[in-house]
């Protein structure tokens, strides 16, 4: 008997040791940044040169994408809004501590957020919170945040990646020490080589499966395309689609397509003739075949957009088909009086290296509809003053963000970047409307609503949103298939 | 005993010129510059006639084949063939070329042979206009003019010409200084001939060889200044096959297709090191010893 027990408990004992080793975090995790703002590299996520590869794993926001796209609990558990919209209480996670050791709690929410609105930081990320007129620290652990206007999205707003929670009072330290709440603390910052992180076992969401992260300045990309060859780093985000057969096939790395809310189009100024008639551009938008741009231009690796710049992953996607078809195009051009097509000049620029490949394919395609482009190259340096938003047809590309801020920005008659100069009174009202409804269907439907207004008469024609290509080691384990702000990094293994 | 003194009778042009390139074509460098050069002009001439498939369709099913029997040197990334866009790549590039060294020869040559005889402030101010030319970058000049006034042909012929005039000037003034001083130039002015008589019967003919070789030897300089601004998208507007937008379009994918940047640059460098050859060798059947005398 006395033996059995000596068996029973020694295998407990191993099985719960094999279980904690199997828990510590263990490896080392290596990704490169581009030292794109060299000395003024830092540290404080809402500034300009914030080393946004280091506070995505060091700090944590009050809430966050989850892995489809929806508003998901970080740092605050509960939100409501009253029934303007216009007053927001966050309920706060209790028992989080800073790396530091402090408590995190409301003061630190209200001092992490106000501080973006400060003129004298001048914050890329202030227009997230231009609507913000107060926080008001209602408990310990509870904020309310007044708006200025009716906003049922405004949690969206706060899953901007800049917006993460510091210590209270520490916006004179940030840029160096890095402090938050997340699943790494900073052990050594040196921008300009590697910076080291080291895992934060008291982690609120668990202890991270890697033990140390190095983030390592290398600032030329084809360099970095190199240094992910050699197993200098384990990480690459940015490979062009062109040197994915490099890595197909590869056993020692993971290849994987993440879709992105990005988007690349071509701009029709809607007060400029032939474009001045939604039927010419109608037309256009009829001529173009999406999935043949998809194709050729992005090697498949793309999604189709019917002229929505709203992403794929985001719940407000109107969601359509739009194949090309030349023969309504060539009705609605004979309608608006073109029988026999136009000419127009497509401008495009390396700034974005697969424009000329757009146009290249687009003149193919606009040619049976009897539509003559002409693709002209401009200098990329002076392209978005001197050709975007001045000539007549230009190409445009526009990074992700929420359906409604990219709705205004890119559409609204007001915008300053109403890039196509679209004025269309039923799809200003659709989106504010949108704006104050509390019920998730009916604001869905407002927003789907202004889609489709986008879709029978704006100026830019979007063919499809990019994804992003993202190759990793072999050695990396549970690197979640998602854009980077939504990674969970707690869960990432390597291998050794 | 009588004295028969025979009297050569004078060549006729067409006799010149076969005695020229025969004496190109004894050299086995002029030979192959030539025979280069003749490819690629036929080339550019008839290619439309031959050309296997449509240089401009496009087909995503097509995207990036390695060479076959169906397309001899493979696709491109837009699913168009390699082969077609290589033989017709080279007419603009010509085409634009040879004319703007025409306008090259032309102004830079007259120019030139009026500044070296007038001389004194005139040749003076012009000079230093030219030299002030000479130092602005011409890369930097062509992309200003380009991104004004766009890339027809219209504007790159005569664009490219004035460029690549300034040179010639220099030369032709350096040729026309080693000509005015001699005899015949001081008897005709002596016998009463205004400027445009001595230039036209005296000078001329005495500085055209050399002119004309410069005039080779920019040709080959512009083409490559050519395609450097096709490279950079500013040359010729898509769809037109050129070599230069053809290597821009597929150098990134160099590493796996090969062949699709492979071909305009075979293309490109063989017409670059025709013309070069051929340039020499017409020299020196002129009898120019272009070592000494570097153009400027």
């Amino acid at each position: 008997m006395k033996q059995i027990c000596k068996v029973i408990s020694f295998s407990l004992i191993s099985l719960m040791l094999s279980f904690s080793l199997a828990n510590a975090s263990s490896g080392v995790f290596k990704l490169s940044h581009d030292l794109g703002f060299g000395k003024d590299t830092n540290l404080d996520a809402i500034t300009k040169g914030r080393l946004f590869q280091v506070v995505i794993m060091t700090q944590n926001r009050l809430v966050r994408k989850n892995l489809k796209g929806k508003v998901t609990a970080s740092l605050a558990t509960k939100w409501s809004a009253n029934s303007e919209a216009n007053e927001w209480t966050f309920n706060l996670r209790k028992g989080i501590k800073f790396h530091d050791g402090s408590d995190f709690d409301a003061e630190d929410v209200k001092y992490s957020l106000m501080r973006v609105k400060d003129p004298d930081i001048g914050s890329p990320a202030k227009k997230s919170m231009s609507s913000v007129t107060d926080i008001e620290v209602i408990d310990s652990h509870t904020v309310k945040m007044k708006l200025n206007t009716s906003f049922a999205d405004f949690p969206l707003l706060l899953t901007d990646y800049r917006l993460r929670m510091i210590p209270s009072g520490s916006g004179d330290t940030i840029g160096q020490t890095g402090i938050g709440t997340g699943p790494f603390k900073v052990a050594t910052f040196d921008p300009e080589g590697t910076t080291v992180l080291k895992a934060n076992p008291d982690y609120w969401e668990g202890a991270p499966g890697v033990a140390e992260v190095h983030v390592i300045a290398i600032p030329d990309g084809e360099a970095r395309v190199q240094a992910l060859l050699t197993g200098q780093i384990d990480m690459n985000r940015y490979v062009p689609f062109s040197q994915k057969k490099i890595f197909d096939g590869n056993k020692k790395f993971n290849v994987s397509v993440v879709p992105t809310g990005n988007w690349r189009g071509m701009v029709m100024r809607t007060d400029t003739a032939p474009f001045d008639d939604p039927k010419v551009r109608k037309a256009v938008r009829l001529a173009v075949d999406r999935q043949e741009l998809v194709d050729l231009v992005m090697g498949g690796a793309a999604t189709v957009s019917c002229d929505t710049p709203v992403a794929p992953s985001d719940q407000y996607r109107l969601k359509m088909k739009c194949p090309q078809d030349i023969k309504k195009a060539k009705k609605l051009l004979n309608e608006a009086g073109y029988p026999d097509g136009f000419d127009m000049v497509i401008h495009v620029s390396t700034k974005e290296p697969t424009w000329p490949t757009i146009g290249e394919v687009l003149q193919q395609q606009l040619a049976k509809a009897g539509i003559k482009a002409e693709v002209k190259m401009t200098p990329s340096k002076s392209y978005w003053k001197e050709t975007w938003m001045k000539k007549p047809v230009a190409m445009t590309r526009w990074n992700e963000r929420p359906a409604d801020s990219i709705l205004h920005e890119a559409y609204h008659s007001g915008a300053k970047w109403n890039e196509s100069f679209f004025k269309n009174a039923a799809f200003d009202k659709n989106l504010s409307d949108a704006r104050g409804e509390l019920n998730f269907s009916k604001r869905k439907k407002a927003y789907q609503n202004a889609q489709k207004t986008l879709w029978e008469e704006s100026g830019t024609m979007i063919p499809y949103h990019v994804s992003k290509l993202v190759i990793t080691s072999s050695r990396v384990k549970n690197l979640d298939d998602v854009e980077v702000f939504s990674v969970r990094w707690h869960k990432l293994k390597v291998t050794d | 005993m009588t004295l028969v003194i025979k009297q050569e009778k004078p060549k006729s042009t067409f006799s010149k010129i076969v005695e020229i390139i025969s004496t190109m074509a004894s050299r086995p460098s002029g030979l192959i510059g030539l025979i280069i050069l003749v490819f690629h002009v036929t080339l550019a001439i008839t290619s439309p006639l031959y050309a296997p498939h449509d240089y401009k369709a496009i087909d995503p099913s097509l995207m990036l084949q390695a060479p076959s029997s169906e397309y001899w040197f493979g696709t491109d990334s837009l699913g168009r063939d390699v082969f077609t866009r290589t033989i017709l790549g080279g007419r603009t590039a010509l085409t634009v070329t040879f004319f703007g060294s025409l306008i090259a020869l032309l102004w830079g040559g007259a120019l030139g042979i009026f500044c070296g005889l007038v001389g004194g402030k005139i040749d003076d101010v012009v000079m230093r206009i030219i030299d002030a030319f000479l130092s602005i970058p011409w890369i930097l000049a062509m992309l200003l003019i380009v991104s004004l006034l766009g890339t027809s042909t219209i504007v790159l012929i005569p664009a490219l010409g004035f460029f690549y005039g300034k040179g010639i000037v220099r030369v032709a003034r350096a040729a026309t200084h080693d000509v005015i001083a001699k005899d015949f130039i001081v008897s005709a002015r002596a016998r009463g001939h205004g400027n445009f008589s001595i230039i036209w019967n005296e000078i001329l003919p005495n500085v055209r060889d050399a002119i004309m070789v410069e005039g080779a030897m920019r040709w080959s300089w512009m083409l490559l200044g050519f395609s450097s601004l096709s490279f950079l998208g500013f040359g010729v507007s898509p769809p037109t096959p050129d070599w230069g937008l053809m290597i821009s379009n597929a150098r990134g994918l160099m590493s796996f297709a090969y062949w699709a940047v492979l071909a305009p640059i075979f293309g490109l460098s063989s017409l670059i090191i025709g013309i070069n050859l051929t340039a020499d060798a017409f020299a020196k059947a002129l009898g120019i010893d272009r070592s000494t005398k570097a153009p400027v």
